[in-house]
């Protein structure tokens, strides 16, 4: 065997366009990536075989290493084969449940949780009238259907009207009309056999998994995504052409790309002890994750990213709110324009102008998607909540429990932050688009190897993770930001950095932004004194200390505000990038 | 700008498209049967969306389940505009109760659960036509047919607008001129015009209004092209879009003057019948707007 022969996993992403193939193999430093190779995906026309891609991408591999990794028998050379994919577009679902904010939002979870497209959501009390809701199930075609309803012992009539209604519809699949749609069902445990029973057997493959709301206040996604890999094991992939031979030569399931990179997200935050919000902006979607007290979640805003998607966020967020993060005076015919070029050219490379519109709706991307997904990342609505007196004056409940103070880090992802981007450019972005406050790492994922690491962790987390940590992950720094608003040029901290080049005492006006050097691999003790009314992590004028671990840019000091108002002049915008690089030695006072 | 996608053609080359219904039909050509551009070569009929539930039991006063017996209509049963489909009359008809069709269509639904029924319009008919003259290289059992046709096939870079047939003329000097309302002209009608870099917005809407079927530009701008439609397009699939013409852009958004070659191409084709669709799909390539112009 060479030297990435034994104990060595071969793994493989394969995206609509890409297919990229990995080795990871043990060194005496550990584990580590030994190559990459990457090629053209091959599901679509003329080729009609996903395994001519991976074939290639091993080729490319085998150059990249200088070795054999093929062999007539054995595509793979005998090695742990993994492999994640969201050809075609991704898994496509619809699911449903009894109540639209309880047992459809849990369902929501599960689908989204395993890395799904969700083309719909159907419940009883939908506002939709049932005619509506049929036609609607005819019309999309999904790759899975998941039903859920009813608390366990509860809903019965309504789980079966829903039952009623899929049969109703007919729901042909998005592959293959002539095969059976898989359906799991996840509802009232009192209803399984009656709803297996009833769903027509010639049209529908269906499953039975547990409860995703066995009780009002617990939620059960787990069994439920589990359900949905073997469904798109046995009933979707399959149908994809190729894949049916990849399956063979894979070790285990071949799960969404989405899934795999949730899973490895959610790892590293666990592994961390750490609060979490991960976005990957892709040419036609924007995904967010959060692992938030152990809680992982993930949103999709399908149709919005930065090419195939870009014109829709314009549509979305009307161009002017494209075009007050651009640091020029660009006319709004101009920028129209740049965007409708990106969207229908799908640029390679972009010019400076096209660089600048697509950065500014990054922003607006990013969001949107955090946005949405706050609507997702929610406590169990249903619950009954005790009250104090004090809240009887609070007219909205608390929705999400995402809370930016409480975020311990943000990870980038997708090539909207790698295309020749400065630090100061990637970190604005995520600053811009997602306001943490408070002190938060701000770490971007270059190399989209986080599919691959997600794979492997069913095989060697330990493995999974120490890549992600030493090559995954690029440090962009750590982000000091308090919540709150002041006047401008007021005193809106004071800092003091202890680190490897000395002690800095620095006093931070309102409005401004900047970086003091702070390696990626050192570390430094920072001490904050907001101002009053201002907060850091401990409360309106609280000190904060904290030891924090640098970046490219070190660390990222943002005293701009919470809810960052967006600044009528350009030259401002200008300024704040100019104000965000490394800073040289610090030439501040040394105490 | 730099550039992936960009305007391909084709000339003499063996072209075939297939045509389709939506739904199953009659077909009404055969293997080898010569035909032209509006040749009938399939028809049928589709669901009609519009939909009417209508709450008889509430209308009649009566338990749901006891529905069947007033019903003057069943599944599946025609009805026309007014008339009657349910009916419960009372003591010497003085407190009849009627429920009457709102719209010409089909009883599709009666439920003795909810005690509801859902009317639906009557199917629409839809066709399909050859689209290219040509012939008839394989039948479609119950659907269309494949049609073949040797000639020149452009794909743009972007299109509103579906099918449309009409002769080419091209409306200016040079791939650098723009397409003003100064060369959209009386005569023009049922023509397919070549602009140059650029179309205007006044010389869309003055093109639509004189009944031009197509506009073939270099480029056009985004908000203009948001102001003739009256929406802003999201996502890049087109081609259900009710302009009045169709427009195919060859090089992108903007002042975009025409590919030289491209151009010339279309200039040698002046006179001559086009084919052209602006149905665009932009992701994963999956469809580009097309102009095929048959030897």
């Amino acid at each position: 065997m060479d030297s990435i022969g034994e104990g060595s996993y071969l793994i493989v992403d394969i995206e609509s366009d890409l297919t990229k193939a990995i080795v990871v193999g043990r060194t005496d430093g550990g584990y580590k990536i030994r190559g990459v190779g990457e090629a053209q995906t091959t599901v679509q026309p003329p080729y009609l075989d996903v395994t001519i891609g991976v074939r290639n991408a091993l080729a490319r591999l085998e150059q990249e290493l200088g070795i054999k990794i093929r062999e007539v028998e054995e595509p793979t050379g005998g090695r742990q084969f993994l492999c994640s994919s969201s050809t075609s577009g991704g898994l496509h679902m619809m699911v449903s449940g009894v109540i639209g904010m309880i047992s459809a939002e849990s369902a929501q979870r599960a689908a989204l949780g395993a890395g799904a497209l969700l083309m719909d959501v159907f419940s009883r009390d939908d506002p939709r009238p049932p005619y509506k809701i049929v036609e609607i199930m005819r019309i999309l075609r999904p790759d899975i259907f998941l039903l859920a309803g009813g608390t366990d012992g509860g809903a019965f009539k309504q789980v079966m009207d829903m039952v009623d209604l899929v049969n109703a519809a007919d729901i042909r699949p998005r592959f293959g009309p002539e095969y059976k749609l898989p359906v799991i069902y996840a509802g009232n445990i009192d209803v399984r056999d009656d709803a297996t029973r009833t769903l027509k057997q010639d049209r529908y493959a269906t499953k039975v998994v547990e409860n995703v709301r066995p009780i009002i206040d617990k939620e059960n996604l787990g069994p439920a995504r589990e359900g949905i890999y073997d469904a798109y094991m046995e009933h979707v992939i399959v149908h994809s052409p190729g894949y049916d031979e990849l399956v063979k030569w894979t070790e285990g399931m071949i799960i969404p790309t989405q899934a795999a990179i949730g899973g490895i997200l959610y790892s590293y935050a666990m592994e961390r002890g750490v609060n979490l919000i991960g976005v990957d902006v892709g040419g036609a979607t924007t995904d967010v994750y959060s692992v938030y007290n152990g809680i992982f979640n993930r949103s999709l805003n399908a149709d919005f990213g930065m090419t195939y998607g870009i014109a829709n966020i314009m549509k979305q967020v009307g161009i002017e709110r494209i075009l007050r993060w651009i640091p020029t005076d660009m006319s709004e015919r101009t920028a129209r324009n740049i965007i409708g070029n990106i969207m229908i050219r799908q640029p390679e490379t972009l010019t400076p102008e096209e660089d600048l519109v697509q950065q500014a709706a990054a922003r607006e991307a990013i969001r949107l998607g955090f946005e949405h997904h706050k609507e997702i990342a929610t406590r169990l609505k249903g619950v009954r909540i005790e009250r104090g007196i004090a809240d009887i004056f609070q007219q909205t409940l608390e929705g999400t429990y995402i809370d930016m103070l409480r975020t311990d880090v943000i990870i980038g992802k997708g090539s909207v932050f790698t295309r020749g981007r400065s630090s100061g450019e990637v970190a604005l972005m995520l600053l811009d688009a997602l306001q943490p406050e408070g002190l938060t790492e701000l770490l971007l994922e270059s190399s989209n190897i986080t599919p691959h690491l997600g794979m492997l962790l069913k095989l060697n987390p330990e493995a999974a993770l120490e890549i992600l940590t030493k090559e995954g992950l690029h440090r962009l720094g750590t982000c000091v930001a308090p919540r709150g608003v002041g006047k401008e040029d007021q005193e809106a901290m004071r800092i003091q950095v202890a680190g490897p080049e000395g002690t800095l005492q620095e006093v931070v006006n309102f409005g401004e932004v900047r970086a003091i050097r702070l390696g990626a691999d050192e570390r430094a003790e920072v001490e904050i004194d907001p101002a009053r009314r201002l907060d850091v992590g401990g409360g309106g004028g609280k000190r904060v200390s904290k030891v924090v671990t640098g970046g490219d840019l070190g660390l990222i000091i943002d005293a701009r505000g919470r809810p960052l108002k967006v600044p009528d002049s350009k030259e401002t915008l200008v300024r704040w990038l100019d104000m965000l690089r490394p800073s040289p030695v610090p030439t501040h006072a040394v105490i | 700008m730099s550039q992936s996608a960009r305007t391909k053609f084709k000339t003499e080359a063996m072209i075939a498209k297939a045509r389709r219904l939506p739904t199953r039909g009659q077909v009404y050509v055969e293997e080898g049967d010569t035909v032209e551009a509006e040749t009938i070569v399939a028809n049928g009929t589709v669901r009609n969306p519009e939909a009417h539930e209508i709450n008889i039991a509430l209308k009649l006063g009566t338990d749901p389940e006891l529905l069947k017996q007033y019903m003057l209509k069943n599944e599946g049963d025609e009805v026309k505009k007014d008339e009657a489909f349910a009916i419960r009359r009372s003591f010497f008809s003085r407190m009849t109760k009627i429920c009457r069709s709102p719209i010409d269509g089909t009883i599709e639904l009666v439920s003795t659960t909810s005690g509801r029924a859902l009317i639906r319009g009557l199917p629409i008919p839809v066709e399909t036509r050859a689209h290219i003259p040509g012939k008839v290289a394989k039948v479609i059992p119950g659907e269309g047919a494949v049609i073949e046709a040797r000639g020149t096939i452009v794909n743009g870079l972007f299109g509103v607008g579906g099918e449309a047939r009409g002769e080419i003329v091209v409306a200016v000097e040079s791939p650098q001129q723009a397409l003003t309302t100064d060369e959209v002209k009386e005569g023009h009608d049922g023509k397919i015009l070549v602009g140059g870099s650029f179309v205007t917005l006044e010389a869309l809407r003055k093109a639509a209004e004189l009944g031009v079927r197509g506009i073939i530009a270099g480029g056009v701008d985004q908000k203009d092209l948001t102001e003739f439609l009256g929406y802003e397009i999201g996502v890049g699939i087109t081609g259900e879009e009710e302009t009045g013409l169709t427009l195919i852009i060859t090089d992108g958004f903007g002042i975009s003057p025409m590919d030289k070659e491209v151009f010339a191409l279309l200039g040698s084709l002046e006179g001559k019948q086009a084919s052209i669709d602006g149905s665009t799909q932009i992701r994963y390539m999956a469809l580009r707007p097309e102009i095929i112009v048959p030897l």
